[in-house]
């Protein structure tokens, strides 16, 4: 096989040919400075990182370049282009639910992976779907409710 | 609710959520040089040498012989150097800073350094530590005839353990010297602090120097005092090296080398006399770590409160922050209340145990009232809705049903309720504002007549942004969006104080109102106009005297009553937190949302306190250094967290608001540690209080 | 130097695994939380043989690079293992981490391999020159020993399709989601016409392997639940002695009171 790495990413065809154990989240905020993915821990532990991989939630810094070979992956930056993301930017801002809001972008896509499957979440649901993005600021109401909110007004689009 | 408390979009909202927001880790990294500490890995020792690795062009190695001012960072007692000068205090205290332009090729380069020690012999019980950084003690009433005419005496020791902030930014500066002048930008609360300790340690004039805040993600205090010891370190760096240079730490490096909570250690003795606390004789510890940092104002703050919400006529108090060869403690939401609150409200419960009475009521026999004596002999100026707030709590949680259904369980799971009643002083200590801070704030209005708001006060998610624009826009009828508010540059702004304290609403928010007002009774369309205000102290205020610690150590008080459920689970320990009901009384909201979200995310920080958040350091050493090891709540931890708003507004905050932030930090641990207890049926004196605690008790009750 | 290859198929794969220096890589979620740029990794999670569900009279059969989110969503998967799979990390996680990478980890804590041990569960290892079969419980060697050579890897994980219905498992961590287990434990109960068909019990994160005690665990087996109760104090004493914890961040004592408790209400819940 070529040591090359084909995938999507918010929609581009990307040939990457750098060092394939390099972590994802490295290449999206160094290489693309797509730095709406952030940081918080590199081990997986607080969900900062989180990106759509294949219509799932993953954290980018545990993924290593060649495991997204034949992927497809989605940030902050594309989804914040979709009609999805409005109804939660809405939602979110309708109940202040962002405070610091470093871990928003990936509580966001957290929000969309569970939508995605999972259209009308219990809120019980709805706080597992988020329990891997901690959050250290809200005490996780306000967001709970704003993807009740987002679900709600958001019928239709998920 | 007022007109001004209807919840805004949040000013910074569409910036954040949408991944644009740019963080200090978030600037492109072309011309930046990365740096990274060299640490001490002894916990005390003294520097004899280091021996540095050949380094390729663009490489630097910054240590104390770099620092082209006072190597000492300017804070308190300015003990913290800015590069290890002789004798290395504490694992992780910095040596040196290696800077380069690859950050992979700094971090093989770090490695090879070697560092020459003596080891000399470290301290890490503050018990047995023989270096009190400060001492303070402060009487009120007689004491010792209250106690000698007691009919029983309870003496307790408690303790409570580090907590770490566990913001989820790491922190992080970027320092640039440019044509004579220092460009300091990061994460930090405080853009004067580091000002003044950068001027200190580059020994640059004040216009020399600019300090901006980047967008911060999440602070609690964590960057209150560090960002000056981190900041002088990368100014030194950018100084010696000439080039931008930038630190932004790892999550490991972030929890070993940056300030916590301080652990305490408190004895507490009681008098009572026919039912009634008649003295307390308080002796409050604080480990302070290694350098003195902001140990002196939080232990002020604790040995202020460590009566409660309670008028005791007679109290004899003394409290000693002592040195420990650890990193360095110092500000976090609460800043010195909770260890003392806890403390307090334990005594409290245990006393009513044993006085066979309910130890809500217990509880509300002794609070104290409008006009009463604090404990520094000031008055509580206003009212004291304590009482009121029980009855709320009380009722939206079942406590008093609650807390009979669970007198005798039998089975796998026990369940406790328990309930604390707790205040924060509002805004600084004593006369802080008057002597020390001196908060000046300016409006701008341009010709197309928008207005600037002129403060170094920072946003860091807790709303403070969206809060002053309400303010300025409601008194001069303007839309928001005529409103401008950009991130404080210290070369733009007047120092209106550092955002700490609860202060920022209530004090510099109301010179914003003021100012205001002023623009509006001298607006001149189509013209620019400049107005300041300055700080003017409450004149009611009884004047604070020091060393004494007698008079009125805050202008008001904000309120709090928690109650919180647990289930425990006696065959693993596991602490179930089944509800958590809080009213909180922080004034007229400026905005709903923001107060609620404030108040939530605090007391789940408070409860996580309590039950979750152990750190140790092991011979100085601390091993939860990661999100795996430390860990804080997720959002199915406490699912159920219902908090209201109660409002006693003060009359000299703006529209009648009061200090917010760090009030939810104060009674959820306590509330959390009664439950536990009342689970139990046993004594609780420690927090955190975790699982393989539970197990001690039932091994040692020999089961349940 | 290549630093790192992308394997298509499980030809490919084992051929390629005749290289060690390549480290296996399924979901990356152990491996990564000590990234390395300097290590090569074998990536496995494009080999179509290494992501199937199926079932056979016997078993029911894992591909090793399927994801714990694959496992709780398929039918075939057994309730036991999918109540464990959900209790792993958070989302992101168990989007990524698959069976056969908490497997060969070989942690002691790894919450999927416990259910494997409890099931007596067998492993189908792989070469580019040869295959076997082996149980789970002799792939444990010790701490992070596995019964592995180095040209092999964990193609299958085969999991017995019968008596698994009586089951048992709880997981102790410090909070609620996002956990590493402190402790955990496993148990199955097979009852037939009043007699114990099978018993078998798995503690994890307790000693440098999950402890399986089949030969104490039989002391149960082919009597009634009423000469059971009567077994039913050596054979917790039996358990309790033969588990020793290791050293950990969760303290000694902490963990065996709590395997005990967790052994006793498994018990309990199975009348005896």
């Amino acid at each position: 096989m070529a040591n090359e790495i084909r995938f999507k990413l918010n929609g581009s065809e990307i040939v990457y040919t750098g060092n394939p154990s390099m972590r994802l989240v490295e290449y999206l905020r160094g290489e693309k400075q797509l730095t709406g993915t952030k940081i918080g821990c590199k081990q997986g532990e607080c969900g900062a990182c989180s990106v759509i991989m294949d219509s799932e939630l993953v954290n980018s810094c545990l993924v290593a370049m060649g495991r997204v070979n034949g992927a497809e992956v989605t940030t902050i930056e594309g989804y914040s282009k979709t009609e999805k993301f409005a109804a939660l930017d809405k939602a979110f801002e309708s109940v202040s639910a962002v405070q610091c809001g470093f871990c928003i972008p990936g509580m966001v896509l957290a929000s969309e992976s569970l939508l995605a499957s999972n259209p009308h979440p219990t809120e019980e649901e709805i706080r597992e779907g988020i329990s891997g993005n901690l959050c250290r600021c809200t005490g996780y109401n306000s967001i709970v409710k704003a993807i009740e909110i987002a679900a709600e007004e958001g019928s239709g689009l998920w | 609710m007022k007109a001004i408390s209807k919840s805004v979009p949040k000013r910074d909202h569409a910036a954040k959520i949408s991944g644009s927001a740019v963080y200090v880790g978030d600037h492109p990294t072309d011309d930046l040089l990365f740096g990274r500490m060299l640490r001490s890995t002894k916990a005390r020792a003294r520097v004899l040498g280091v021996k540095l690795p050949v380094l390729p062009e663009g490489y630097f190695f910054i240590d104390k012989n770099d620092v082209p001012g006072d190597n000492e960072v300017h804070i308190i007692l300015d003990d913290n150097p800015v590069f290890v000068e002789e004798i290395a205090e504490h694992i992780g205290d910095v040596i040196g800073v290696l800077a380069g332009t690859d950050e992979r090729e700094v971090n093989i380069l770090l490695k090879q350094i070697e560092v020459d020690y003596e080891e000399l012999e470290p301290v890490f019980d503050p018990r047995k530590s023989d270096v009190a950084f400060f001492d303070f003690g402060y009487e009120k009433g007689d004491a010792e005839k209250a106690f000698a005419e007691a009919d029983k005496i309870y003496e307790e020791d408690f303790e409570t353990g580090l907590q770490e902030h566990m913001y989820l930014e790491t922190n992080g500066i970027i320092a640039e010297f440019k044509d004579g002048k220092m460009y300091v930008r990061g994460s930090l609360q405080c853009p004067y602090f580091v000002h003044r300790a950068v001027m200190k340690a580059t020994g640059l004039s004040s216009e020399n120097v600019s300090v901006t805040q980047d967008v911060i993600g999440g602070a609690f205090g964590g960057k209150e005092d560090f960002p000056s010891i981190l900041g002088c370190q990368v100014a030194v760096a950018a100084y010696k090296t000439k080039k931008p240079v930038r630190v932004v730490f790892d999550r490991h490096e972030d929890i070993e080398g940056t300030s916590k909570r301080h652990p305490s250690f408190c004895n507490y003795k009681a008098a009572v006399k026919d039912g009634q606390v008649t003295a307390l004789e308080i002796d409050v510890l604080y480990d302070a770590g290694a350098y003195a940092t902001m140990s002196m104002v939080v232990l002020q703050r604790g040995i202020i409160g460590c009566g409660g919400v309670y008028n005791v006529p007679n109290l004899k108090v003394r409290g000693q922050a002592r040195k420990t060869n650890t990193v360095p403690n110092g500000a976090f939401r609460g800043f010195g209340g909770p260890q003392v609150f806890f403390a307090i409200e334990m005594l409290m419960t245990h006393i009513a145990k044993d006085l066979q009475m309910d130890s809500v009521d217990f509880k509300l026999k002794h609070v104290a009232k409008h006009n009463d004596l604090t404990s520094t002999s000031g008055r509580f100026h206003f009212p004291v809705p304590i009482p009121a707030m029980v009855k709320d709590i009380t009722e939206a949680s079942g406590y008093y049903s609650k807390k009979e259904a669970y007198k005798n369980q039998s089975g796998r799971f026990r369940r406790g309720i328990g309930l604390a009643a707790v205040y924060h002083g509002a805004g600084f200590t004593g006369n802080g504002e008057r002597d020390l801070i001196k908060a000046v704030v300016q409006l701008r209005k341009d010709r197309d007549d928008n207005v600037e708001i002129l403060t170094a006060i920072t946003e860091m998610g807790q709303g403070v942004n969206t809060a002053f624009i309400k303010i300025v826009a409601q008194e001069l009828g303007l839309p928001p969006e005529r409103v401008i508010l950009v991130p404080p540059d210290t070369a733009r702004v007047p120092d209106s104080g550092p955002t700490v304290a609860s202060r920022s609403v209530m004090t510099v928010g109301e010179l914003l109102r003021r100012a205001a007002i002023r623009l509006k009774a001298e607006w001149r369309d189509g013209e620019e106009q400049l107005i300041e205000e300055h700080y003017k102290h409450p004149e009611y205020m009884i004047p604070f005297e020091m060393p004494a610690f007698r008079g009125d150590a805050y202008p008001t008080y904000s309120w709090a009553v928690n109650a919180v459920e647990v289930e425990i689970d006696t065959y693993t320990g596991f602490i179930d937190i089944l509800g958590a009901w809080g009213s909180f009384d922080a004034g007229t909201p400026i905005d709903e949302n923001i107060v609620i979200g404030q108040m939530e995310g605090g007391f789940l920080q408070s409860i996580g306190y309590a039950m979750m958040e152990k750190m140790t350091a092991d011979k100085g050493y601390i091993r939860n250094n990661n999100f795996s090891d430390y860990i804080i709540p997720t959002a199915v931890d406490v699912p159920n967290m219902q908090v209201k708003l109660h409002v006693e507004d003060f009359p000299l905050g703006p529209y009648g608001a009061k200090g917010a932030g760090e009030l939810p930090h104060v009674g959820g641990a306590p509330a959390v540690a009664e439950a536990i207890q009342n689970a139990l049926g046993v004594n609780l004196h420690k927090i955190p209080f975790l699982a393989e605690d539970v197990m001690d008790v039932l091994r040692r009750k020999g089961g349940i | 130097m290549v630093k790192g290859i992308i394997a298509k198929s499980l030809r490919d794969a084992l051929e390629l695994r005749k290289d060690s220096t390549f480290v296996p890589y399924i979901g990356g979620t152990d491996l990564m939380v000590e990234a390395d740029e300097n290590k090569s990794y074998l990536f496995l999670h494009q080999v179509p043989e290494m992501k199937n569900i199926a079932e056979d009279e016997e078993f029911i059969r894992f591909g090793a690079a399927c994801t714990f989110t694959e496992i709780i969503k398929n039918p075939l998967s057994p309730m036991i293992l999918k109540q464990a799979c959900r209790q792993i990390g958070a989302p992101a996680v168990r989007n990524m981490g698959s069976i056969g990478g908490n497997i060969g980890n070989g942690s002691a804590k790894a919450d999927s391999a416990l259910i494997c041990m409890v099931t007596d569960s067998k492993l189908r290892l792989a070469s580019a020159d040869s295959e076997r079969i082996v149980p789970i419980k002799d792939f444990y060697l010790g701490r992070k020993k596995l019964n592995l050579n180095p040209d092999e890897l964990i193609i299958e994980i085969l999991m017995p399709k019968h008596g698994l219905e009586n089951y048992y498992h709880e997981k102790v961590g410090a909070r609620k989601a996002l956990a590493i287990s402190r402790v955990s434990f496993a148990g199955i109960m097979d009852i037939k016409n009043g007699v114990i068909q099978n018993n078998a019990t798995a503690f994890g994160a307790v000693s440098d392997v999950i402890i399986r005690l089949d030969t104490i665990d039989n002391m149960l087996i082919g009597k009634t639940i009423e000469e059971a109760k009567k077994l039913r104090g050596d054979y917790i004493q039996a358990i309790g002695d033969a588990i020793v914890p290791t050293r950990g961040r969760v303290g000694i004592e902490y963990r065996k009171d709590v395997c005990i408790n967790l052994l006793k209400s498994f018990l309990e819940v199975s009348g005896i």
